[in-house]
């Protein structure tokens, strides 16, 4: 009867230990996970010079619209958007209709088989943009544009995209250095902040856009002309 | 009957749960960032404690997935199992019904839904409630062949 009792009051306690060390591991992995996280956020942000006042993207036309797009460069609706939009984009902007914000972020890179193209055409976009030809490489990427699940474009391959349109060597050395993954990922958090969940998102004067055609898109901008 | 057969049924939801938390956790801990957003999509919390709990959850998730499958400390785990779901669901139900256009992000999907998909809010629930009875049973009765808990318990843990 002791015996039993003193087996039972030891299956307590042993329980009670493993539930004790069971939350501690729980509580230790979150704050690790956390530091990891931060670790991986510190490092200085280089914010492009020819970026717009907030930093998060590059103007593309002096209209009184704005018209903010926010792409990854691997995502298949976001090359679909360009080519079926892309002309009425180009348009409005000869127009003096719009000025349209591109806010190239990376939200794709699990789909690059660890190379995080994504960040990488970012921030490639972003060395184009050092060095006046954001527009034209934006054009050029998504002409490029690699299929989700593959390794996307290599360094080589971004860099000589660029060359071709006249790009020189700081815009080589600014891809090789990777000098804008800490922005990538900074605009895209600021993306997720804003309410972005997904790609491509197109506001139009503030307000987010719906029907992403070429005539939604004219519509919206007239509507918010008036 | 059921106590030679209780055993084995604990083995199997215990090892079930545990696969849904480390495939969970697996997807998510290379991109915590994604991670972050995953959570900051349901705009349910400001952005910067969403980006600290998006960072926290998959190792944690991993953890509870790694305890149920060791069968160590099977009923806290089960608990803290059974409390996550119920957060999820209870997340999922409110973006369902304030109609927002995510992806629950429960595999690592930063929470956006691809290209052409419609929100699965209803299957998501379904699923999730699913893994909630599997906890629900463990959290009733813990006690499962193989598990640590019986050989450091010398024995079928009390109920």
């Amino acid at each position: 009867m002791v015996r039993e009792q003193l087996a039972r009051e030891q299956r307590r306690k042993a329980t009670l230990w493993t539930s004790v060390i069971a939350a501690a591991a729980l509580l230790v992995a979150g704050v690790v996970g956390y530091g990891i996280f931060a670790a991986q956020r510190s490092g200085d942000v280089f914010t492009p010079t020819a970026a717009t006042a907030d930093g998060s993207g590059f103007a593309v036309g002096t209209g009184p619209v704005t018209v903010d797009v926010y792409e990854d460069f691997m995502c298949p609706a976001c090359g679909e958007f360009e080519s079926t939009a892309g002309a009425t984009i180009a348009q409005l902007v000869t127009d003096k209709k719009v000025t349209v914000v591109y806010h190239p972020i990376a939200i794709l890179d699990r789909f690059s088989q660890g190379t995080n193209y994504s960040t990488r055409a970012s921030g490639a976009a972003a060395c184009a943009a050092d060095g006046g030809k954001f527009a034209e490489y934006h054009k050029v990427l998504f002409a490029n544009r690699p299929e989700e699940n593959t390794p996307g474009l290599d360094d080589t391959k971004l860099i000589s995209l660029g060359t071709e349109l006249g790009l020189g060597d700081p815009f080589t050395q600014c891809v090789q250095d990777g000098k804008y993954k800490t922005w990538s990922a900074q605009i895209t958090d600021k993306s997720s902040e804003r309410g972005v969940t997904g790609t491509p998102t197109v506001y139009v004067a503030g307000t987010a856009l719906k029907d992403r055609s070429p005539a939604g898109l004219t519509t919206a901008v007239e509507s918010a002309v008036k | 009957m059921w106590d030679r057969a209780g055993p084995w049924a604990g083995l199997v939801a215990r090892l079930g749960l545990a696969g849904v938390w480390l495939y969970a956790g697996g997807t998510k801990v290379g991109d915590l960032a994604a991670s972050g957003r995953a959570v900051n999509a349901y705009q349910i919390m400001p952005f910067g404690v969403a980006q600290v709990i998006g960072a926290m959850l998959p190792l944690v998730e991993i953890v509870v997935g790694l305890l149920l499958l060791a069968g160590l400390a099977t009923r806290t785990a089960a608990a803290f199992s059974a409390l996550l779901l119920a957060v999820f669901i209870v997340g999922i139900a409110s973006a369902w019904a304030r109609g927002l256009q995510i992806d629950c992000g429960c595999f690592g999907s930063g929470g956006q839904l691809a290209s052409g998909e419609s929100p699965t809010y209803g299957w998501e629930i379904a699923r999730d409630i699913g893994f909630l009875i599997l906890a629900g049973y463990l959290l009733l009765r813990p006690d499962s062949r193989f598990s640590a808990d019986r050989r450091f318990t010398a024995g079928p843990a009390q109920r």
